[in-house]
């Protein structure tokens, strides 16, 4: 539970239930594109002969 | 009640005059002493204020002319003693409000509120209100101009100005969009914005096919509906969890949903004017070298154009070192001026949706939240070129009452005198009975001089109309 009271503007009921509702949907075909985007660089990287699509494997190691 | 209101109770506020349009956020509010405009911050929000400023957002933000800059002064400037910081922030040289702009303006207005939340969210940050009143313009960009709209964003919560944004900015929008662009005046009637269930009522049915629209207004109106018969004490609401990924998925939406709505004004009364006026080419050479001549020659760095169209005359007067405020009635024409100023990159001069003989009046609480028009637009010089006939004959505006007006804007003025013999003149007489036997340049002139010397007056070569360059000889009442 969220205090609202500190919010000086009305967030309104159905607007927050409604907000969650819409925000749930456009959130999936962003995930589901990474998701898949993912994949796809997965099961390239595991061809044989494939170039890799992440960065290059011989690069140095980055400092963290 | 017409003058802000004083405290005299509160300790050190006896100069300090609170703007009456800063009440809503207990947050803190803005006055002006001595001339010198102040915020201060109360108890409340002085612990988001202070991670604010040093999180490096509010600098970023600044930096990139998104967000008004400010000097923080010391408390000796509080206009009340339960002050925890005071801050002097930039001034805008004009404020306008969200029902005088064109749809691009409203639309980029929007976009900014937006990409700002995107920003602020990325940083752990978050609005707390998205009003449109916030965004003014400034060197011809919106800017956010409540540097207080800023609280930590905490994991989980729904936006809390989500509801306001589509009130204030989107379902405007939408309704200019794909309705009609005067719809734009509900603004004015509400300073709350559009109510999403009038909104829902006033589209067309084809908006449900926009799933940003279908989705931000007529589902968002219909959840309000039921909400608001719900009878659980708001307990599904305030439990509603909105992961941050999911927020921004949300607020990009909405930003592609605004970026999305396009007007297309078409051919309105005005918008082909310049192209479709009576004007010879050697007339408008000379009106033009006029007119660059006469406000060169007047002091002062503002002016303000009655009727600017599409801002041709408007881009002239600039050019003589003026910001230009570029009112025009017609929303296409001043939108037109609006988008082709961004494309140039110009931002000396502002235009905005106006009716001379009716212009914005005081609004909100006591009606003095929002400012009338009147009491906001003051320049070194007015300009009213092929307007007079519009207002002294389609609008039946005495001569008298016009060169009031013009001595109430500014101590200078250029105007135009357009008699009965102009083509444009016999088109506005041509449907109507001829009521002005006293319509012509002896009594245009006679009413001129009770409130202006004439220091000017040139007929414009190859057409019947006159150029006035006009000096107000006293203020209005004095």
């Amino acid at each position: 539970m969220f205090d609202f009271a500190i919010a000086y503007i009305d967030p309104g009921s159905g607007s927050l239930i409604i907000q969650v509702a819409i925000a749930t949907a456009v959130a999936i075909p962003i995930f589901l594109r990474a998701q898949i985007g993912r994949f796809i660089a997965m099961v390239r990287n595991r061809r044989p002969g494939a170039p890799p699509v992440s960065e290059p494997v011989n690069e140095p190691p980055k400092p963290d | 009640m017409t003058a802000p209101t004083r405290d005299p109770d509160l300790p050190g506020s006896a100069d300090a005059v609170r703007d009456p349009g800063s009440f809503r956020d207990p947050g803190g509010f803005v006055y002006r002493r001595d001339g010198r405009l102040y915020r201060q911050v109360g108890p409340l929000a002085i612990d988001d204020w202070q991670r604010f400023v040093a999180s490096g957002l509010a600098d970023r933000l600044i930096a990139a002319g998104r967000l008004i800059g400010h000097v923080e002064v010391g408390l000796e400037a509080a206009a009340s003693p339960d002050a925890r910081a005071v801050i002097s922030p930039e001034e805008i040289p004009f404020i306008s409000y969200p029902y005088e702009w064109t749809f691009h303006e409203l639309q980029d207005a929007a976009l900014l509120t937006l990409d700002i939340q995107a920003e602020a969210l990325r940083d752990g940050w978050s609005l707390r209100d998205a009003s449109a009143y916030n965004i003014q313009f400034r060197d011809g960009r919106p800017i956010l101009i409540d540097s207080l709209s800023f609280e930590p964003y905490e994991a989980g919560r729904p936006w809390v100005a989500y509801r306001q944004f589509c009130e204030q900015f989107l379902a405007p929008l939408a309704l200019m969009a794909s309705r009609d662009v005067r719809l734009a005046r509900l603004l004015r009637a509400d300073p709350d914005g559009v109510p999403l269930d009038l909104a829902k009522r006033l589209l067309p049915w084809r908006s449900r096919l926009n799933f940003g629209l279908l989705a931000h207004i007529h589902l968002h109106a219909n959840a309000q509906r039921q909400h608001a018969a719900a009878d659980d004490d708001g307990k599904a609401a305030t439990s509603a969890r909105l992961d941050r990924r999911r927020l921004e998925a949300l607020v990009a939406n909405l930003r592609s949903t605004t970026a999305g709505l396009r007007w297309n004004p078409g051919s309105t009364e005005w918008s082909d004017y310049a192209a479709n006026t009576s004007y010879s080419e050697r007339a408008t050479a000379h009106k033009l070298a006029l007119v660059a001549e006469l406000s060169g020659r007047v002091p002062g760095d503002s002016a303000i154009d009655l009727g600017a169209n599409t801002g041709r005359y408007s881009r002239i007067v600039a050019d003589s070192g003026k910001r230009v405020l570029a009112f025009d009635i017609d929303p296409a024409a001043a939108d037109a001026n609006y988008v082709a100023l961004r494309t140039e990159g110009r931002g000396d001069i502002l235009p905005l949706v106006l009716d001379l003989a009716n212009p914005s009046p005081g609004a909100g609480w006591e009606s003095e939240e929002r400012r009338p028009l009147l009491a906001r637009a003051r320049a070194d010089l007015v300009i009213a070129l092929a307007l007079v006939h519009h207002l002294a004959i389609s609008r039946n505006v005495p001569f008298e009452l016009l060169t009031e007006l013009f001595a109430r804007l500014g101590p200078w003025t250029i105007v135009e005198f357009v008699p009965k013999e102009d083509p444009m003149v016999r088109r506005l007489l041509a449907t109507r009975r001829d009521v002005f036997p006293a319509y012509d340049i002896d009594h245009f002139r006679a009413a001129v001089e009770a409130r202006f010397a004439i220091e000017a007056e040139t007929a414009i070569e190859d057409s019947p109309r006159t150029l006035f360059l006009l000096r107000r000889r006293s203020a209005p009442g004095g």
